[in-house]
């Protein structure tokens, strides 16, 4: 009886932190796809300032720990913007993805043949025109599985906001546990729900990817 | 020629960033002290109304969130009377331990409540106030002892078990052994404080010293009992953590635990939190 | 030359175009006026398709200059997506937009280049579709298409912004021998609509039948050109004739 009123009180409090770890992947993910994208394409189709800057930025930061790139954005920049625990942490978690998520769009940019880009022009888009109508939406469906993947690692990185304070679910199973002295129960439920969590990004982008596979 | 140029400067551009990173611990200025020099962290803070408080709400009964999110504890209760005597608000944030030193040295927090003690490494990145808590250290015995202790040197003659390496073992060796109190022979030091409890329990010592915290803890486990507790055998407290060279800020707060260690309401709060 | 009564809608003059060391076009002269067909011929390498990029801007000439419509378009400040407009191009390998529909790419170069509203867009693509012949084929995506139907979806998207002439880059090479009759039946039609068109190819049939010149080139120049039954018949240069002799043995043994 007693196990199972510690279990109700455990899994209602951290179920808090779903919502908070939720909001920390969406906007990772957001921020990182508008930072993927970009890079990858000035690495494709930039001029050669454009690609040095965008190879930069993929290696130092896929080089640096997540966690630090946090402690940069929460406690440095910090002290010119300031940034509440919720946006540092997820904007960080962003902006490493986005190096991860140009390497991906990168390759799937490569993967739309050629003569796509070239019959763009023929038919008097710009560059940027044809990027945006033709290359994108191929490469974006050529890169829904790696995609896919990475979203499921950020959902996991998530974890690391509680560094900075913020109370998704890790955190949230912390600070329970310290009170009901239940650390196994906690982070079960902990566990649990990342599964669940887990579980459904895998099932709503494979969703995605049956809805929009590209034919070649 | 001038491509090269700009890829160089990015690439500096691009370490100074990385290189910030260490700086999460700089040893010189700091944006608060910085600002201090104008106003003054005080002024600052009586100017918004209210103090930034960081802890870790993962140590009850210092401080924990119950169920209806609410942050509970002594330091919580302590620093929420502290807010009322400054006469501002209180806003409290919950951080990992770890990134609390940070926090305050950057200036996101205005100040740590979190059981912490100054140590010496900590106290060169932030200033501490005055301890608002002794570390208090318990003698313990066996149920059926008949031993009676008003004051630390009643130990003496008996035979003490002391956790090995800790202040407790070097006092019972400065107070009770050099003095003559106590024969060597008669002190015994544990790998681990359980060790020494389940020993004294069974009757094979009679006296235990260590932390008073664990102390009641292991008491309550093992089935002995608390003779006495104390602050002279022990070292430190526990004090607030502000930033550092905020001395206006540290004047005030030294001046207000003194004032509620004076008048009892750091006692009435430790009470009401079963602390010893 | 002969007629200056009419002004060239295409005139190229001493055009050189390299890729590093490669010389492949090395002083290509060719006017073409409005309404002709010209079929260039030349063996593999002799900068035939190099000279349809040239045309529309898709890989600059290095010197030389360019006029259509009496715009010089090697001009500096010249915007190449304004003249690409104006020029249509069909591929070897048709490049259709792969995640569109044949409805869709026809469209999409009205809807983001022309900037129709999309109700439009889509009867103008439908009405390109059905000079085709493939308005029941409008929904479906490239990959269920045949390369015949490919290549005809291809020629409606080109068709759709309305070019003033068309270049097709070796439209049937890609294809099995029984799909090329439908592709060259619509650029016959087009001929005959009075489209302006240069064609690479080597269907001598299609040659014959509708080219109003055949220009042999060999070496990034012009070796000889002429109406289809003088250059078939009477070719000046031995290497005309050497030519055109083998890949009119390849057509016939094709078939």
């Amino acid at each position: 009886m007693e196990f199972f009123q510690n279990l109700v009180t455990t899994f209602n409090f951290i179920l808090q932190g779903v919502w908070v770890t939720i909001g920390v992947t969406a906007v990772a993910l957001a921020v990182g796809l508008v930072f993927g994208v970009t890079m990858a394409m000035a690495r494709v189709y930039g001029n050669p300032f454009l690609q040095t800057v965008a190879a930069i930025y993929s290696v130092i930061v896929r080089a640096v720990p997540v966690v630090v790139i946090i402690f940069i954005l929460f406690f440095v920049i910090a002290r010119f913007v300031n940034l509440s625990p919720f946006w540092a942490g997820s904007l960080a978690l962003g902006f490493a993805s986005g190096a991860y998520q140009s390497e991906i769009f990168r390759g799937a940019f490569r993967a739309v043949p050629p003569g796509q880009m070239i019959a763009a022009r023929a038919i008097g888009m710009s560059k940027l025109q044809a990027i945006q109508s033709i290359i994108l939406p191929q490469a974006a469906r050529l890169a829904l599985p790696a995609w896919g993947n990475e979203a499921t690692l950020v959902l996991k990185d998530s974890t690391l906001v509680f560094v900075v304070g913020v109370p998704e679910i890790l955190r949230r199973a912390q600070q329970v546990s310290a009170r009901t002295l239940e650390p196994f129960l906690a982070f079960s439920v902990a566990m649990l729900l990342y599964l669940v969590l887990t579980l459904l990004t895998t099932q709503i982008l494979q969703w995605f990817e049956r809805r929009y596979r590209l034919q070649m | 020629m001038k491509k090269q140029i700009r890829m160089w400067m990015l690439l500096i551009a691009a370490l100074l960033a990385l290189s910030a990173c260490t700086a999460v611990q700089p040893t010189g200025q700091q944006p608060g002290a910085a600002s201090a020099e104008g106003s003054g962290k005080l002024a600052q803070i009586k100017a918004a109304g209210k103090i930034v408080v960081g802890t870790s709400a993962d140590y009850p009964p210092y401080e924990s969130i119950d169920a209806d999110g609410n942050f509970v504890g002594f330091d919580m209760d302590l620093i929420r009377a502290i807010g009322e005597r400054l006469g501002v608000e209180v806003e409290i944030v919950d951080m990992p331990f770890d990134s609390l030193i940070a926090a305050v040295q950057e200036g996101k927090i205005d100040a740590v409540i979190a059981a912490m003690q100054a140590t010496a490494e900590r106290d060169e990145k932030v200033d501490f106030t005055i301890p608002y808590r002794m570390t208090k250290d318990a003698f313990a015995a066996a149920q059926d002892s008949t031993l009676v202790m008003e004051k630390p040197e009643d130990a003496a003659g008996h035979s003490i078990g002391v956790q090995t390496g800790t202040v407790q073992e070097r006092w019972v060796q400065d107070n009770l052994v050099a003095t003559g109190l106590t024969p060597a022979d008669l002190v015994f030091s544990y790998e681990r404080a359980d060790q020494a409890a389940l020993d004294v329990a069974n009757g094979r010592i009679e006296l235990l010293l260590m932390d008073a915290e664990p102390a009641m803890e292991l008491a309550k486990q093992t089935g002995l009992k608390i003779l006495l507790i104390t602050e002279s055998t022990a070292e430190g407290g526990k004090s607030i953590a502000i930033p550092e060279g905020a001395d206006d800020l540290k004047a005030e707060l030294d001046r207000i635990i003194q004032e509620m260690l004076d008048d009892g309401t750091i006692q009435k709060i430790q009470e009401a939190h079963g602390l010893p | 030359m002969s007629s200056t009564a009419i002004a060239p809608i295409l005139r190229i003059e001493n055009i050189h175009k390299s890729f590093g060391k490669t010389r492949v076009l090395t002083g290509f002269s060719l006017t073409v006026q409005p309404q002709e067909v010209v079929v260039l011929v030349g063996p593999s390498g002799s900068g035939k398709s190099t000279l349809l990029r040239c045309i529309n801007l898709l890989s600059p000439p290095d010197s030389g200059r360019i006029w259509l419509e009496e715009q010089e378009i090697t001009a500096p400040g010249v915007n190449p997506d304004k003249v690409r407009q104006r020029i249509g191009m069909v591929f070897q390998d048709f490049n259709l937009f792969n995640h569109l529909t044949a409805l869709g790419n026809v469209m999409i170069g009205l809807m983001k280049v022309r900037k129709m509203p999309k109700k439009e867009a889509h009867d103008l693509a439908m009405f390109e579709l059905e000079r085709v012949g493939l308005v029941d084929r409008a929904y479906h995506y490239p990959a269920q298409l045949s390369g015949g139907q490919k290549q005809r979806v291809a020629i409606a998207r080109a068709l759709g912004m309305d070019p003033h002439i068309m270049l097709f880059d070796e439209p049937t090479s890609a294809l099995d021998p029984e799909l090329t009759g439908e592709v060259l039946e619509v650029m016959q039609q087009l001929a005959r609509e009075g489209m302006t068109m240069i064609v690479v190819s080597h269907e001598m049939g299609f040659a014959r039948q509708v080219a109003s010149r055949v220009v042999f080139m060999e070496g990034g120049v012009v070796v000889e050109e002429g109406p289809p039954a003088q250059m078939f018949e009477q070719p000046l240069h031995e290497r005309t004739r050497a030519f055109l002799r083998k890949i009119s043995d390849m057509d016939s043994g094709g078939r």
